[in-house]
């Protein structure tokens, strides 16, 4: 008993901790799944709308001296529910100056409209990078709020021989991403905005028929995305390092969740995220840590093997 | 073309004044040019920079005092070209350096092993003398005849700095370790340091290796392995991280499973450990007790050599980028003076033919400064590092350390 008592821990300590780094994924995959799920976009500047919410809570707790003035959690919550808004507005913009422009070009099939927003978000994504390496330098920074070195240490058995620690940031993280997760199922189906949004993924030609702005819809996506995207960033931030390339550590991780989840399932791909973390976690009790990214995608291959279009994906071609 | 002939005249009155009012420098024509090979620009820039400053510093110092007074006091300038951050930007600073070499005497660069590789193979054709604080055992395993290695190489940094800190943990604890536990990433640095000693290295020590973890970068999370740490319970960890933000997320969960500030000793290799970039991110408590092996850093001989070093720099303390890259240029002032040459086969022939106590050893650890055929250092030290009190502290070698080391008793 004496002998299994390590390795109870240490699946209870996996596990846990798999459901929590999953969480956040899963938040980061439900921002560009809701993307590529209503406008059919795929976003190469997703990892750098990451990057630019983690400066974001730097910008709030360390830059405007939040975190000393009002204290470090409050001035957490405060920039993650800030982040939504600002970003929104930012998405918004872009949307409406870049993507929406050569979208509507002249003459353009819909098939040429994807792929000129494709190859502009790749240049989004290159203009972000490079700017922010401009603005901040290359250094690598943190918030250093003192509970990302911080545990909830639960003692499931009662005797004290098995400790989980729960690192209380990515709980943070955690529950903000479950808060934000549940929202957007919330506004994607119990409201009329998300009616609007679901037609218009589901056939825009229909959707401008009955009267829906079809651009419009796009437009509140694209923002709600990046706004979503930078809620992530702020809570990453709490306990991960960043520097300006910093999404490119998580870009993968994203569009794994996304074709996983099911391309097109806003919500298949929060999932997606969970099992990507799950994954990732539960490996290391039976592999070598330095097979712990190939597993994932082992895992992610096999489903797609089973399901290709994804765990909860359609299974039949958009209208 | 007429044009042309009518005003010949005031075209070349602009080809005359445009070098001064584009701001070029005025330069003597015997002055001489130190090159150095470093990142300025991109994800390594800190370092590039930390490099420049100990070059200017130097530079400074032997214009101040004269020049080469071998050469008729020639004054020292330095020019500078960006490494980048990949093998190919690199080289073809390198590339442009030799293009245009001339009253370039030497050079020295470019921090990364892997850079300074690339960098090499260039300065070597064109018989271009280079001086390196990298330390991979490759640069001077090629044959090559314009290059030395001012610091101890990768393998005997790995051989000699285990037996120094178990030395160490004996003499500051009474209690020599004899279980250790390894987290290393899996970059090429990395394993050349950890191979060696995984490879019965450890087991010639008499020390027991008990957790042996190896990730490859990025890290998303060091659960897994700081679990590890705590089912085994080893002495000390030997902790081997290239990337900055890996390095923060392991010694922030040891801290958040009771095993950090010290707790569970932990020794890892690198200076960017040391770092004031990493003081920030990372804070004081976390820091607290690391032990860095490094192959130099800023001692009692050189703070007695050279006092006012720090202040002038600007930084708040020196590390070994800027402290090497002063000493590498005060190596090739030395090498001029005893070559009465600039001539790059005479330079390279002093400083191959170095041997001093004083002088350019001041800015190294070890007992002398000098080179063997392969051109690698002889007479270096392994250097200990340690954070005590939010500041990093030379320890070992004992009798060039500035503070005591700290190694926890139970």
């Amino acid at each position: 008993m004496t002998d299994l008592l390590p390795s109870l821990e240490t699946v209870l300590q996996t596990l846990a901790t798999g459901l929590l780094v999953g969480c956040t994924y899963g938040l980061m995959c439900v921002a560009l799944g809701l993307i590529f799920g209503i406008m059919r976009l795929i976003n190469f500047a997703q990892g750098d709308f990451l990057m630019l919410g983690m400066y974001f809570g730097l910008a709030v707790l360390s830059g405007a001296g939040l975190g000393a003035t009002i204290g470090p959690l409050p001035a957490l919550i405060f920039a993650g529910l800030a982040a939504i808004p600002v970003f929104f507005v930012l998405g918004w913009v872009i949307h409406a100056l870049l993507l929406a422009r050569i979208a509507q070009r002249r003459g353009a099939t819909e098939g040429e409209a994807h792929q000129t927003q494709l190859i502009m978000t790749l240049g989004i994504s290159l203009v972000l990078s490079n700017g922010a390496l401009m603005a901040f330098g290359s250094t690598p920074v943190s918030l250093n709020v003192p509970f990302a070195s911080q545990a909830f240490i639960l003692d499931p058995l009662g005797a004290g021989d098995v400790l989980v620690f729960l690192n209380e940031a990515r709980v943070l993280a955690a529950v903000a991403a479950l808060a934000a997760a549940g929202g957007l199922y919330a506004l994607l189906h119990r409201t009329d905005l998300g009616r609007q949004l679901r037609a218009s993924a589901d056939n825009p030609l229909a959707a401008t028929y009955m009267g829906i702005d079809v651009v419009w819809s796009y437009r509140v996506t694209f923002g709600l995305g990046f706004g979503l995207t930078a809620l992530a960033g702020v809570m990453v931030a709490t306990y991960y390092p960043f520097q300006p390339y910093v999404g490119l550590d998580f870009v993968i991780v994203m569009y794994a969740g996304v074709v996983l989840g099911g391309l097109g399932s806003v919500m298949g791909s929060f999932w997606g995220g969970v099992i990507i973390g799950l994954v990732q976690q539960l490996s290391t009790l039976v592999l070598p840590l330095q097979l712990q990214g190939t597993t994932v995608f082992v895992v992610f291959l096999l489903i797609l093997l089973i399901r290709p279009q994804g765990l909860f994906g359609r299974s039949v071609e958009r209208a | 073309m007429g044009w042309i002939a009518r005003n010949s005249k005031g075209l070349l009155a602009c080809a005359m004044l445009a070098p001064a009012l584009l701001g070029a420098p005025a330069q003597a024509a015997d002055d001489l040019k130190i090159a150095l090979i470093a990142p300025v620009s991109g994800p390594m820039a800190r370092q590039g920079d930390l490099m420049r400053k100990g070059a200017e510093l130097a530079i400074a110092d032997i214009n101040a005092a004269g020049g080469i007074k071998a050469l008729g006091g020639a004054k020292l300038t330095l020019l500078v070209e960006d490494a980048g951050d990949k093998v190919e930007t690199a080289k073809n600073a390198a590339q442009r350096l030799v293009a245009n070499r001339q009253g370039v005497v030497a050079g020295t660069g470019a921090w990364s092993s892997s850079l300074t590789l690339a960098v090499t193979e260039v300065t070597e054709r064109a018989g271009l003398p280079w001086v390196t604080l990298s330390y991979a055992d490759q640069i001077t395993d090629r044959g090559f005849n314009y290059v030395v290695q001012t610091v101890p190489v990768a393998s005997q940094l790995a051989l000699n700095a285990m037996p120094t800190v178990l030395d160490m943990a004996q003499t500051a604890s009474g209690k020599r370790p004899t279980k250790v536990a390894i987290i290393s990433d899996s970059t090429a640095a990395s394993q050349a340091f950890v191979t060696p000693l995984r490879d019965g290295g450890f087991q010639k020590l008499g020390v027991q290796v008990v957790a042996d973890e190896v990730f490859t970068p990025p890290l998303n999370d060091a659960t897994s392995m700081v679990q590890k740490l705590r089912a085994t319970r080893p002495d000390f960890l030997l902790f081997y991280s290239t990337g900055f933000p890996d390095a923060k997320l392991v010694l922030t969960k040891m801290n958040e499973f009771g095993l950090g500030k010290g707790k569970l000793p932990t020794v890892t290799v690198g200076v960017q450990f040391a770092s004031p970039e990493m003081l920030k991110a990372v804070g004081p408590e976390l820091l607290e007790g690391l032990i860095l092996v490094a192959p130099n850093w800023p001692s009692k001989s050189q703070a007695a050599a050279l006092p006012g070093l720090t202040s002038r720099s600007g930084e708040p303390w020196l590390g070994q980028d800027t402290i090497s890259t002063y000493g590498d240029v005060m190596l090739i002032r030395d090498a001029l003076e005893r070559a009465g040459s600039a001539d790059g086969e005479k330079v390279m022939q002093a400083l191959r033919a170095t041997d001093r106590k004083d002088g350019p050893a001041d800015f190294y650890l070890g007992d002398k400064l000098a080179f063997d055929a392969k051109g690698r250092r002889i007479g270096g030290a392994v250097g200990l590092i340690q954070w005590q009190q939010g500041l990093p502290y030379l320890i070992w070698p004992k009798d060039d350390a500035v503070r005591s080391p700290v190694w926890p008793k139970s």
